[in-house]
């Protein structure tokens, strides 16, 4: 366009709103503020605006002039008050504030022509934004869906995750609200929620489970399973797609969105549940270790040294933790406590358990009378102190070194073995009720007399019932051969012979339980 | 995570904060604008949309906020967001809001360059 003679009275600044032409749409809003100004100078008005149709009404896209206009005006012919002139053009609607007193203009000139051009153009530029907007989201939406993609090799906090990908869907989807479901122990557990209440949890039948079962309070639910390896191992629910008229049904392509953010959450979470596990396995190992250090330290570190006899302890752990434990506490008078217990379980809780029978005893041997007394107060505190399933076979004595004299009390514990320096074998008597087990126990002292070139073997059911993968036990005789056939030896030497003895019967068998062997031979 | 939005005005010397919790939805985008546009009319020129308690904004409530940006505009005020979680960020980056609205990692920061 170029300024003809009609238009040479037109300000220079007027014609440079219409010649340049920017990259970007600001351009277009010169070239429609510049009609306006055209329509203002050629009649008496003192502002004017352009509305064209937009998604909630008739927008307002360009003003010029005094007074204000409004952002949107109402689809009916009527105008939005008494100050106002307005005319409906093709696509769009034209709004004057006429000078006072001025006349009605008349809509026929040119410049009329050019406002329709205006409103072509503005519907256009409407429609630009409009699309701009959809193209900007769709890269929203792919950055959703690729984030949630890069969060498989990124996150790998469950909780975190779980919340994350259940804000993508539901701001994705244009969703009012949403819920993710996890399954746990056949049972799909609400995880993360948005906007409104949802089922906190219910039990996995296999059977199909309707969104509107997780959503109750939604009008326009979709669900989607999460799966891995094509089990069903979470769900997916959006609810109430929003616009600016209110909430609808979600489209065949939300369906299809939703499946695919399923399938990249299923990747994700799978990722995340098992670093997960491998952490609390990592943790629970770390927890063995240091159980099973503070274990080792509970056992006593050498032998003492008893005037006129031998001793020696020997224990190996079936797992990292085990539940035998034996001691020696030296005494007045050349006393030496002895003391070998089998505490139930494994693990962790029954390390818990030889660590308080450990410290019971070295409390209470030096205060109580040795015997039944004892045992009676050791009872009472593994009675209160452990779980009502736990309980420990022991033997706990006392040896004079003077006399050869052991004194002891078996509760529950395999009967010890003396080989007297003769070659006869001589088991103790079987004991009562493991420490532990009934509040109300008894208990009984007994005694025998250790003579020069006697041993006494106490050991734990690990020696004895040591078995082959066949399921041969090792057995009380097993241990009675060593004994014999190690007489003359050293007492390592003989802990020695019944290590290798145990562990070549066993062959490939895995060791089922802990072995623990204490023994005591009088010097001749 | 509540149902509808909860909004807290602190109205400064020359300068609103509107602090933000929950979704930022049609609902919630409706409470953002006639907030703002209140403020609009009480004379404030600089509005600060403080987003630390909210995690989530659909396309709805995009568009609602690029609506309060284009009338700031038009009045010559201005319109800023702080404390938004990365993703909200980058979603104002791809929308476009951040062409036209300052983004600011903290409110302290956001407060210093309005105020200028």
């Amino acid at each position: 366009m170029s300024p003809g003679p009609a238009d040479r009275a037109l300000e220079p600044a007027v014609w440079a709103r219409f010649l340049p032409v920017p990259a970007d749409d600001s351009g277009d809003l010169l070239f429609l503020e510049g009609l306006l100004e055209l329509w203002c100078r050629s009649r008496e008005t003192a502002g004017a605006a352009l509305y064209v149709e937009g998604e909630r009404g008739l927008e307002r896209q360009a003003a010029f002039g005094s007074g204000t206009f409004p952002r949107r005006l109402a689809r009916t012919t009527a105008g939005p008050g008494p100050e106002f002139e307005r005319y409906d053009l093709s696509g769009g609607v034209l709004l004057v504030r006429p000078l006072p007193g001025a006349r009605k203009a008349s809509t026929t000139d040119s410049v009329d022509l050019l406002l329709a051009a205006g409103v072509r153009l503005a519907r256009l530029r409407e429609r630009w934004k409009r699309e701009q907007f959809q193209a900007n989201l769709k890269g929203v939406e792919l950055d959703a869906v690729y984030e949630v993609g890069l969060a498989i090799a990124s996150t790998l906090d469950l909780e975190r995750l779980t919340e994350e990908i259940l804000l993508r869907a539901v701001a994705l989807l244009d969703a009012r609200r949403g819920a993710l479901y996890l399954l746990e122990d056949d049972e799909f557990r609400l995880v993360s929620t948005i906007g409104s209440a949802a089922h906190a949890s219910f039990t996995d039948d296999g059977g199909a489970v309707t969104a509107a079962e997780l959503l109750p309070d939604a009008q326009h639910p979709m669900v989607t399973p999460i799966l891995v390896e094509g089990r069903r191992k979470g769900l997916l629910a959006v609810a109430d797609k929003e616009s600016r008229q209110g909430i609808g049904p979600f489209s065949s392509a939300d369906e299809r969105s939703l499946e695919l953010f399923a399938n990249q959450a299923a990747i994700a979470l799978e990722n995340a549940r098992l670093h997960q596990e491998a952490l609390e396995k990592e943790r629970l190992e770390r927890d063995l270790q240091l159980a099973a250090e503070i274990q080792r330290r509970i056992l006593p570190k050498g032998t003492p040294e008893i005037p006129g006899f031998e001793i020696a302890g020997w224990n190996r752990s079936a797992r990292e933790i085990g539940g035998d434990y034996y001691d020696f506490i030296p005494l007045a008078d050349s006393q030496l406590g002895i003391v070998l217990g089998d505490v139930s379980g494994k693990g962790v809780p029954a390390a818990l358990l030889v660590s308080t029978l450990h410290s019971a005893i070295r409390l209470l041997i030096d205060r109580l009378e040795f015997g039944p007394a004892l045992f009676h107060q050791l009872n009472r505190h593994i009675v209160e102190s452990s779980a009502p399933n736990k309980f420990v076979t022991l033997i706990v004595g006392r040896l004079e070194a003077a006399t050869g004299r052991f004194g002891y009390v078996n509760a529950g514990h395999n009967p010890g073995l003396v080989l007297r320096a003769d070659g006869t074998l001589e088991r103790l008597p079987a004991g009562g009720v493991p420490v532990g087990l009934l509040p109300q126990a008894s208990f009984l002292s007994q005694e025998l007399t250790l003579e020069p070139g006697d041993l006494l073997c106490l050991y734990s059911d690990g020696i004895t019932e040591c078995t082959t993968l066949d399921d041969r036990e090792f057995g009380e005789d097993g241990l009675i051969d060593v004994l014999r056939t190690t007489s003359g030896k050293t007492l390592q030497d003989i802990v020695d012979w019944i290590d290798g003895a145990v562990t070549d019967f066993a062959g490939d068998g895995p060791q089922g339980d802990d072995q623990t062997v204490v023994l005591i031979r009088r010097r001749g | 995570m509540t149902e509808s939005l909860k909004l807290t005005i602190d109205r400064r010397d020359g300068l609103a904060v509107i602090y933000t919790e929950g979704y930022i939805n049609n609902q919630g985008g409706e409470e953002i604008a006639r907030a703002s546009y209140g403020l609009l009319d009480a004379g404030y020129k600089s509005v600060l949309l403080n987003l630390a308690g909210t995690k989530i904004v659909n396309s709805i409530g995009i568009s609602i906020l690029i609506e309060i940006i284009e009338k700031m505009l038009e009045i010559n005020g201005r319109l800023a967001f702080c404390n938004l979680t990365p993703t909200i960020e980058k979603t104002f980056h791809i929308m476009g809001l951040a062409q036209y609205a300052g983004i600011f990692a903290d409110e302290e920061t956001a407060v210093r360059t309005l105020s200028q």
